[in-house]
């Protein structure tokens, strides 16, 4: 073929600069001012975007067309300095500009707080790149009483000053146009404690503060959730309606409906009258036999879990948007202290509710090595992440509320006595408790939709084929034996230190590969009388403490390496074991029947 | 204004208003760790709430810290 070169120089001349490659535009600036929205809006490509700073902890790229110009947008994790000490999501983004990652710096700034944002532009401007300053939020700072002058600052400093709110793409044309004409920044102090001088300085020369008009209904929530008289009944409120929504609608109404109808009326008895044309016995069984491809695995995947899965990820999604999760973390300062973190760590352990291996990624934001280590093994141990939360409420719900209680309460317990032993244990220090709360907001109907079906696509792209490989691993070990031998050898630890029936050591073999999995198997055995209700709450506890999901398995050993990857599986698997078979002594002992 | 005008953020009552002095530095990043966040002297601020935690706003932005390291803001009262 031809060299490049010679093709290039055949296509009409763009308007900029012609370059060897395209030109790099990273998205700069504090954390949760909207980068990601910006993004999006460059890219036309959807990132997750929520209400909380951290959502974004690794690089994002995607291409844009400036003016005639294909170039690369990179969306960073957020950032309150660059130089001294960075927590792990800020040294991505630093590491990205001192490696020559970036040629060009949009800093994206929360309009509201003018000087946070000119600390941040006097540390990037040492780096020598042409910028642009986005003020972002401007709707929301008018709200506040804040009046920037704009056309001032960018005279000051020397770039462009672009006045946005992203969402509704205002702003969007005059940064796509300013894109072209970048500037370096003039002034900045020389460093340290003048940058905080000149950003003070520079501040209250281009800032009005005015009464505000902040809407009551705003102030009032804001309020509301953080005073302990009122956060904790509303605390209470929304785990109620967590649990009517995905607990009852989810995991019971919409799962009978797709259970008992459409898998049970319709796809079922109609793969099986399929399959009996079928000559080949093993093929039959393949599919539609005990452990078949359709008659269990897809009715696993799309009947138990989907339903649930969706219906979390929405109400999920809504919380995330709201600002209402960072707000938890005032109540559980102390409670994480206990255990060697600090109330950041709320952040994390609450979106493992949503996906452990996402939020073991997300202990990025915390800021030593030892709280991420014990977020971390907390994750893997205790927080049961949405498809497993399901099947929990499917079954328990359906035995009593006092079952429900017992299994979070000794799930937590153990998390809190790990939590505490480990912060004991391990070497390191705990950082200081400092956390910026975003502003309470009516979330976005368009973001919510967009995210709920991004999430659930994942859920079928990921979780899915891993239900398919497990029933194809399940269905093959019980052809040559090994599950009646995995059955035998675990006879005496299932049936005798738990004491359960011997067939749920199979479910056991599903829970290693995904404990939803295995949870789903135990919601059917279950239903079926299989289980008897302290059966059900030992098994299940057992589940929830076992490591959620072979991902997550991968994802802690690219975090934190192989050797400590495996002694957190060991680890936790020993604490599974061991916390069952105590619940199960305890329970008959006081002869517990729920 | 006299001395005794300057406290620390965490013996503040809810609804006080100020202005930061200074934050104290100490061997750890803290004050360092605060300016990035906006908490400097200078900046005004408004105490919120202090019980479980503290919350104060500062320069429209809402943030909460552990008493530990409210004690190390220095606030001069209105």
């Amino acid at each position: 073929m031809s060299c490049p070169h010679a093709v290039a120089d055949l296509r009409p001349r763009p308007l900029l600069r012609l370059r060897a490659h395209p030109l790099k535009i990273a998205l700069v600036g504090n954390p949760n001012v909207g980068k990601s929205v910006i993004f999006g809006r460059l890219t036309g490509r959807y990132v997750t975007v929520s209400n909380y700073p951290g959502t974004t902890v690794a690089v994002t790229r995607g291409r844009a067309l400036v003016g005639a110009e294909v170039c690369d947008i990179i969306d960073t994790p957020g950032v309150n300095a660059l130089e001294g000490p960075l927590s792990e999501d800020e040294k991505v983004t630093r590491d990205l500009i001192l490696g020559g990652g970036a040629e060009l710096v949009v800093q994206v700034a929360d309009a509201r707080n003018l000087r946070r944002a000119l600390m941040l532009t006097a540390q990037i401007a040492q780096f020598r790149l042409p910028m642009i300053l986005v003020l972002n939020m401007i709707d929301e700072a008018h709200a506040r009483g804040v009046d920037l002058d704009a056309a001032g600052l960018a005279a000051e400093l020397g770039i462009p000053v672009i006045e946005a709110v992203a969402p509704d793409g205002r702003g969007l044309p005059e940064l796509r146009d300013a894109l072209a004409t970048p500037g370096l920044v003039r002034s900045g102090g020389d460093d340290g404690p003048s940058h905080l001088a000149w950003a003070e300085q520079t501040t209250r020369r281009f800032r009005t503060v005015g009464p505000m008009s902040l809407g009551r209904c705003q102030e009032w929530l804001g309020r509301a959730v953080r005073e302990p008289l009122t956060g904790v009944p509303i605390l209470c409120l929304v785990l109620y309606l967590t649990y009517l929504f995905v607990g009852v609608l989810g995991a019971q109404t919409l799962v009978g409906l797709l259970e008992d109808t459409v898998f049970g009326t319709y796809i079922n008895p109609w793969a099986t009258a399929a399959a009996a044309h079928i000559p080949l016995p093993l093929a039959r069984d393949f599919l539609v036999g005990q452990y078949g491809l359709i008659t269990m695995g897809l009715t696993y995947a799309i009947a138990i879990v989907l339903p649930v899965v969706t219906t979390f990820f929405l109400l999920f999604g809504f919380l995330e948007d709201s600002g209402y999760i960072p707000r938890l973390a005032i109540f559980s300062d102390r409670l994480f202290r206990a255990m060697g973190l600090n109330g950041r760590a709320v952040l994390p352990m609450v979106l493992g509710l949503g996906c452990d291996t996402m939020a073991t990624m997300t202990t990025r934001i915390l800021a030593t090595p030892k709280e991420r280590l014990i977020a971390i093994l907390l994750l893997a141990l205790g927080v049961p992440c949405s498809a497993q939360l399901a099947t929990i409420m499917g079954i328990l719900g359906g035995i009593s509320f006092a079952a429900l209680v017992t299994l979070f309460a000794v799930v937590l317990g153990q998390m809190v006595l790990v939590g505490f032993l480990a912060s004991l244990v391990l070497t390191g220090a705990r950082s200081d408790f400092i956390m910026e709360l975003p502003p309470m907001r009516l979330p976005r109907f368009r973001n919510l939709m967009t995210k709920t079906r991004l999430r659930v696509r994942w859920y079928l792209g990921e979780a899915v084929p891993l239900f398919l490989v497990g029933t194809v691993l399940l269905f093959a070990l019980d052809r040559v034996g090994a599950l009646a031998w995995i059955a035998a050898v675990a006879r005496p630890l299932v049936t005798g230190l738990l004491g359960l029936p011997p067939k749920a050591a199979e479910i056991f073999v599903m829970g290693f590969l995904r404990r939803d999995y295995g949870a789903a198997g135990l919601f059917l055995m279950a239903r079926d009388g299989g289980l008897t209700h302290v059966q059900a709450v030992v098994a299940l506890t057992v589940m929830t403490l076992f490591v959620p999901c072979v991902a997550n398995f991968l994802m802690i050993v690219k975090e934190r390496g192989l050797r400590t990857g495996l002694a957190i599986l060991s680890f936790v698997t020993l604490i599974a074991v061991g916390t069952g078979a105590a619940l199960n002594a305890a329970l008959r002992m006081f002869h517990v029947t729920f | 204004m006299s001395r005794s005008n300057l406290h620390p953020l965490s013996m503040l009552r809810r609804g006080a208003r100020g202005r930061i002095a200074r934050v104290s530095r100490d061997l750890t990043s803290r004050a360092e760790r605060l300016a990035a966040m906006g908490v400097s002297a200078g900046a005004t601020v408004t105490v919120l709430q202090t019980f479980p935690g503290i919350v104060f706003e500062c320069d429209q932005t809402e943030l909460t810290v552990e008493r530990m390291v409210a004690r190390s803001i220095l606030v001069e009262l209105e």
